[in-house]
């Protein structure tokens, strides 16, 4: 399965990628290791020490919020979101 | 001409001029905080980042303008409880550079910071589980070395020597009031909420520490502290920092821990120029308004020309290009700093 993922600017800025990365996996959480192997700088900015998605970052397939397990069709549409909060 | 790095709450800034004319580049790293700046053993410039949403970062920079990040900054083991919340120091002793973060470590690198390992002997050390936080969490703050001896302070756990390069460490506090520990009780190894520190290189036992508790020296290498605050108003502040060249000694007294401003509103660095037996104001050109606003232990810095500068958590600039006896204000107004770095 093909399918891209989209990057908030703060992390495209600060790895120095583009916002979109066309990659392969059939649940999120193949998509994210390997967007994790084309960027490795990625990882300890999504998950945190536990493996889990960190507490203020969302991530959506097609839309939808989705948590590490969530399957992935071809040409899906992976967006990660950074919660708004803070001052 | 001069660069002053600022590392503040939003991104960071760079500073480059002289005397009156100072031209401000930024925000680097726009929607990071930016927590420590530091060099490789190579010359590298370094700059400690985090996030409240997606964690810390470890950037690399030949120029000060073209930045980095590193793919592996210090991390706990996957799995690890301990969570890394900020790079709070980074430090070279020549051929190593360390990072002390929070939630407490030190990490070392022998490759300039692309990647690092934990040192085990304090990350684990036999009191670890007794470790608690201070107000600013539970984090690595200061890096001192000298040979094979390290200092580093743990907040609010305390001063810790190693002996042997990092391998084994014990707590360094005798002489320092605890700060969870009822007047009359037998001090505790651990529990003390150390702020800053300093050293006199040419006698790296001569140490200077800025504690919760008060200003204290060790002419032992930490085996023993004594109170020095004649002429502070307050024992109270986070920065403590040596000129080499001179051995003045400099620091930002606060009120207290429940006021954490300079006391009556006025700022004011304060000097010592007798190796902290009395201390008076550094110098001439502070503000007659009131200030109520505090300096961070990370927010003071100084080269050896003589040129020093501190940032305020109300994101002012207070600098002084002769050793510390004209001071003024810089503008712009930044964020809360807590970094400065002073480079050639």
């Amino acid at each position: 399965m093909t399918v891209s993922v989209r990057l908030p600017r703060v992390l495209t800025e600060t790895v120095g990628s583009g916002p979109r990365h066309e990659v392969t996996g059939r649940t999120l959480s193949e998509v994210l290791e390997n967007l994790f192997t084309a960027e490795p700088g990625l990882k300890g900015h999504l998950l945190d020490e536990t493996g889990r998605i960190r507490p203020h970052v969302l991530m959506f397939v097609d839309a939808t919020r989705a948590d590490l397990e969530t399957p992935i069709r071809d040409g899906s549409d992976v967006q990660i979101l950074q919660a708004v909060s803070g001052g | 001409m001069k660069r002053i790095a600022v590392g503040t709450e939003k991104g960071a800034y760079l500073l480059t001029g002289s005397d009156s004319s100072w031209a401000v580049e930024g925000p680097l790293f726009p929607g990071w905080k930016v927590t420590a700046f530091g060099e490789t053993p190579d010359g590298t410039h370094l700059a400690g980042v985090g996030s409240n949403w997606f964690g810390i970062g470890v950037h690399r920079s030949n120029n000060l303008s073209d930045w980095a990040q590193t793919d592996s900054p210090p991390a706990w083991p996957e799995g690890s409880e301990r969570t890394m919340e900020q790079i709070w120091a980074f430090h070279s002793d020549g051929e190593r550079l360390w990072a002390g973060v929070a939630e407490a470590g030190l990490f070392t690198s022998g490759d300039g910071g692309l990647t690092w390992d934990p040192v085990p002997g304090l990350n684990e050390h036999r009191t670890r589980d007794e470790w608690s936080p201070g107000f600013g969490g539970l984090c690595t703050h200061r890096i001192l070395t000298a040979g094979d001896r390290v200092w580093v302070g743990i907040s609010a756990v305390g001063c810790f020597r190693s002996d042997d390069g990092g391998i084994t460490w014990e707590a360094k506090n005798v002489g320092i009031p605890s700060v969870d520990t009822p007047e009359g009780a037998e001090p505790p190894e651990i529990g003390y909420c150390i702020h800053g520190l300093a050293q006199d290189p040419t006698d790296p036992a001569r140490l200077w520490r800025q504690d919760h508790r008060g200003m204290f020296r060790s002419t032992d290498g930490g085996d023993h502290w004594e109170r020095i605050e004649d002429g502070l108003p307050a024992g109270f502040g986070f920065v403590i920092w040596r000129h080499h060249d001179t051995g003045r000694l400099l620091t930002v007294p606060l009120h207290s821990d429940a006021n954490r401003v300079p006391v009556d509103g006025r700022l004011r660095a304060y000097a010592s120029d007798d190796e902290g037996d009395s201390w008076k104001i550094a110098g001439t050109g502070w503000p007659d308004a009131a200030q109520f606003t505090g300096v961070l232990r990370g927010a003071f810095d100084g080269d050896e020309s003589g040129v020093f500068c501190f940032g305020t958590t109300g994101g002012k600039l207070w600098l002084t290009e002769d050793t510390g006896e004209s001071w003024r204000e810089l503008e712009p107004a930044f964020p809360r700093i807590a970094a400065i770095r002073i480079l050639g």
